[in-house]
């Protein structure tokens, strides 16, 4: 309930601005020229020029020009991005090659699924396992906190070079942008095991391999849940720059294509749309925790 | 039921994309680009041309400065550029040669000022934001030149060109230079802002061209040879009236424009058919030439210290492909 709140005022405040013409409202736009030449309708204007086109005009006895206040176009209504939210799904694509936006949207999850997968294969397994032994952490961790710093966007034309201009690119950003922060996040998790339970397992007499994946893996395994729900979070927020590389595909072809002709109401539902996937999959993997780890405190969160 | 939910999302996950990525290559992959001069081919692969004249051709979409590391890496054959961009690419090491001049600029290039300013002359120590090392810089320079001005009487502020309306409604420029739709964008963002200089007063100063891969010439000449050909099936189809307005419907539903919006930009493009462009091939100074236009641009890009070595610009040109069709 709560959490619903959390959207109410955000929005709230937004809708404030855009239709309480007293709050904001810097421009006025033109619904009548009058006999200004450079006006046209739908133009917008600082509401001081307006007023001085007025002044002037009323001044030479010629027609004055007629207008509405309005926000800046980059600051478009909630209805409007709730109206482009809807149309852009049923618009259909305009060329033969063209994709829907919800085939351009499973691209761009796919995108991020692949290199978030690639990204846990080897980050999961490396980071318990520096977790778990100091001498491995201590060869790995240095050269892993360096790379973690290196803009992973860096790295676009190295990879088209050698992966191609298709998802092969986008697909190593992610990985890139998430690997290195995974490793570390996923030791420091390790580290943070309870003493009591690896002193209780060595008492009874567990070695090496049984350690590992009879006392430290289980035990950590709430946490390093939580830890790849964040992750994958983190991996989304490279899709963007990842997707401008190579071949524009995905949702960034739309959003980068619609801000550059300035439809702003399509640009903001896109971000929406991102945001919503990203929420819906973290409450989903919510739900899935609570049944895999019913002993888990922490993860009673979104009930 | 939840392990079986997963399993299930698992396995559509794997299945084939039908995407891209999964599409056999093709024998020659072109880079095009958000330019109404090259956003015309997409009226050839709408309409099958491409196959028609037996060709297997993919026209690849992208970000123009990642079409450029795309062809930088070698991973196209060939890429539609400005000619000072095709210096650049070479000046890298990605060997080109020009062998198609798709069209040049003819107005969509602007200098916008702000309203009270008349002409180049009055923005003389007033400042302009600009995208420096760009087509736009070098239009500036030529302009001011006419004027017997330079850079000198002007203060520059490197602006990002997809953000020049902005920067000019702020106020705190009082001209700005950017290509459509930005320049058409900026007028829109501040009310009386108008063109004060225009590529359409500097023709051929930017040239849009083809370039390919020479390796990939080698082997594939017959086939570039087809294309020069759709390129002018292309040309012919915009500029007759009969078909011009199905031709900018396809045009303007590439970028998700409308097709009377898009008329402006095609408006400021002048398409060059290959009868005009075996004209602009022959070797000559000035910008009637892409000689002499590529000599103009190399310049500049040596001076901007876009890259150090002047480039030999004879072998960037290779006119034969063209002047074999007649």
């Amino acid at each position: 309930m709560i959490g619903i709140l959390s959207f109410v005022l955000p929005v709230g405040l937004w809708s404030i601005v855009s239709y309480v013409p007293a709050v904001w409202h810097p421009q006025m736009m033109i619904t009548d020229p009058g006999s200004v030449g450079y006006l046209d309708v739908g133009a917008h204007l600082a509401r001081d020029a307006f007023e001085g086109e007025v002044a002037a005009a009323k001044q030479e006895a010629r027609a004055a020009p007629k207008g509405v206040p309005a926000n800046p176009i980059y600051l478009p209504s909630p209805g409007e991005v709730l109206k482009a939210f809807y149309t852009s799904f049923t618009t259909p694509p305009e060329t033969k090659d063209g994709q829907w936006l919800h085939q351009s949207l499973w691209h761009s999850i796919r995108i991020i699924f692949w290199g978030y997968v690639i990204s846990s294969l080897i980050g999961v397994p490396l980071g318990i396992l520096c977790g778990a032994y100091a001498a491995l952490a201590r060869v790995n961790e240095p050269f892993v906190e360096f790379f973690r710093y290196l803009p992973a966007p860096a790295f676009g034309a190295l990879m088209v070079a050698i992966l191609g201009i298709y998802d092969g690119p986008k697909i190593a950003i992610i990985v890139i942008g998430t690997f290195f922060q995974q490793v570390l996040i996923i030791a420091n998790t390790t580290r943070k095991l309870d003493p009591a339970l690896l002193e209780a397992a060595l008492t009874l007499g567990t070695r090496n391999r049984q350690l590992l994946t009879r006392v430290v893996v289980p035990g950590i395994l709430p946490d390093l849940y939580r830890d790849q729900r964040i992750l994958l979070g983190w991996a989304w927020t490279y899709l963007i720059v990842a997707e401008l590389i190579g071949t524009t595909s995905g949702i960034t072809w739309f959003i980068t294509q619609q801000a550059r002709y300035q439809h702003f109401p399509n640009v903001y539902a896109a971000i929406a749309m991102i945001g919503i996937i990203g929420l819906g999959t973290d409450m989903l993997l919510a739900v899935l925790g609570r049944h895999m780890f019913p002993w888990d405190r922490s993860l009673v969160k979104f009930a | 039921m939840v392990q079986r939910t997963c399993l299930l999302l698992l396995a559509w996950m794997f299945t084939p994309a039908a995407g891209s990525a999964q599409a056999a290559p093709a024998p020659l992959r072109i880079g095009y680009s958000d330019w109404p001069g090259w956003v015309a081919w997409q009226i050839a692969i709408d309409k099958g041309w491409l196959r028609d004249a037996g060709l297997d051709v993919k026209f690849e979409w992208f970000d123009y400065s990642a079409s450029m590391e795309a062809f930088a890496a070698g991973k196209i054959d060939g890429d539609c550029l400005t000619n000072g961009d095709a210096l650049v690419v070479g000046a890298g090491g990605a060997r080109n040669v020009m062998i198609l001049i798709t069209d040049y600029s003819n107005g969509n290039d602007m200098i916008v000022a702000r309203p009270g300013i008349t002409s180049l002359k009055d923005l003389k120590g007033k400042k302009i934001g600009i995208e420096t090392g760009l087509v736009d810089h070098l239009l500036l320079l030529d302009g001011l030149k006419k004027q017997g001005m330079s850079q000198d009487d002007v203060t520059l502020v490197n602006s990002k060109t997809n953000e020049t309306p902005q920067v000019l409604a702020s106020g705190q420029v009082d001209a700005i230079g950017a290509w459509q739709p930005n320049s058409g964008l900026a007028m829109k963002a501040l009310p009386g802002a108008h063109p004060v200089y225009t590529s359409a007063q500097s023709p051929g100063l930017i040239y849009d061209v083809l370039t390919v891969n020479p390796a990939s010439i080698a082997g594939h000449r017959a086939d570039y040879i087809k294309l020069i050909k759709v390129w002018d099936r292309v040309v012919s189809y915009i500029n007759d009236p009969k078909t011009q307005d199905d031709a900018v419907q396809i045009m303007s539903a590439r970028v998700g424009l409308t097709p009377p919006k898009y008329q402006l930009l095609l408006a400021g493009t002048h398409l060059i058919s290959v009868a005009e462009a075996n004209k602009i091939f022959v070797k000559a100074d000035g910008l009637g030439s892409l000689y002499g236009s590529t000599q103009n641009a190399d310049n500049f890009n040596v001076r901007n210290s876009v890259y150090k070595q002047a480039q030999k610009i004879d072998g960037y040109i290779e006119p034969a492909l063209s002047a074999s069709l007649p």
